[in-house]
């Protein structure tokens, strides 16, 4: 569940390192964002020398909540922190690299490329 | 590239009978969960089961049409160890961005199970089950390096083990002192 103003982490060595949200992007009113939707969020922390930097808006691709994620088989996954991966217009992710478990879903909302780029898949 | 793996495709089956499949292949997907890397699922029909099939690229065609149209630089990793959500992955370089998306205008599209970053032409994977195939730019292979993380990365055997085991219900041990048969 993540709407603006949630503080999010981020999962990828894109140099960013805290994200906003400010936007979610698909419907004009809609509240929440869930795992697999991109959010148009404002840079609050990065690392130094970097090409992103604070203050900079970018779009990311919400790939863990801690609001629970349901399965049809039963399975319940639920992470210990927000986080999402930096992405650009085209949805290429503008890290090399990304960190930690990533859901199977992603790969079904068309978001291969981080799912691929991820070490671990449940 | 990706034109011509779609045309291939195309021409083996009509438009009509790929869309359904296109449905098939993603509803069948989340049952592919718990059965990993095994034969499809046992809930859908044979005849299902068999276009699945079909419509799915096979490696060596894959390997046969990426020669066709001159990819530069193919590579095939077997990912299995690595991830279990596909078998192969299959690199390859174009000289372009037109000679990565080369499109074909008029040609309808979704016949392929999944295609992304169509439209940017620097990064473009084509999802068809098992097997991965992305077509890069040069610049795009050399700044993701997708070859080393899929060739080197061994180390993370343990943690997933760790993980198996943190998402397996176990019974709790009966460490009760009562004889535990009743029926003896």
């Amino acid at each position: 569940m993540i709407q603006p103003q949630t503080h999010l982490n981020v999962a990828d060595n894109s140099g960013a390192r805290k994200l906003m949200c400010i936007r979610i992007i698909g419907a004009s009113n809609r509240r929440y964002a869930h795992i697999g939707d991109v959010i148009v969020a404002v840079i609050k922390e990065a690392i130094p020398n970097t090409p992103l930097e604070r203050s900079e808006v970018i779009r990311a691709v919400i790939v863990r909540t801690c609001k629970e994620l349901k399965r049809d088989n039963g399975m319940i996954i639920r992470y210990d922190d927000n986080a999402a991966v930096v992405i650009d217009q085209e949805g290429n992710p503008k890290g090399t690299r990304i960190f930690g478990a990533i859901a199977r879903e992603l790969r079904q909302l068309n978001f291969t490329k981080i799912v691929s780029l991820a070490p671990e898949v449940l | 590239m990706w034109a011509a793996l779609r045309s291939q495709s195309c021409s083996r089956f009509s438009s009509s009978s790929s869309l359904q499949l296109l449905q098939q292949w993603k509803l069948g997907f989340p049952s592919f969960n718990h059965t990993l890397s095994s034969p499809p699922p046992p809930s859908s029909s044979s005849s299902s089961a068999i276009s699945e099939n079909l419509g799915l690229l096979e490696l060596p065609e894959v390997e046969k049409i990426l020669s066709d149209v001159r990819a530069d630089n193919v590579k095939v990793i077997p990912a299995k160890k690595h991830n279990d959500w596909a078998d192969f992955m299959v690199i390859a370089t174009g000289r372009s961005t037109w000679h990565v998306k080369q499109k074909q205008k008029g040609a309808k599209r979704l016949v392929l199970p999944s295609v992304e970053g169509q439209e940017g032409g620097k990064w473009i994977v084509i999802d068809s089950g098992k097997v991965v195939i992305h077509a890069l730019d040069e610049k795009a292979r050399e700044y993701y390096n997708l070859e080393d993380l899929w060739t080197s990365e061994t180390s993370e055997k343990e943690p997933i083990q760790d993980l198996e085991k943190a998402l397996v219900k176990i019974r709790r041990k009966n460490n009760s002192k009562k004889p535990a048969q009743k029926r003896a």
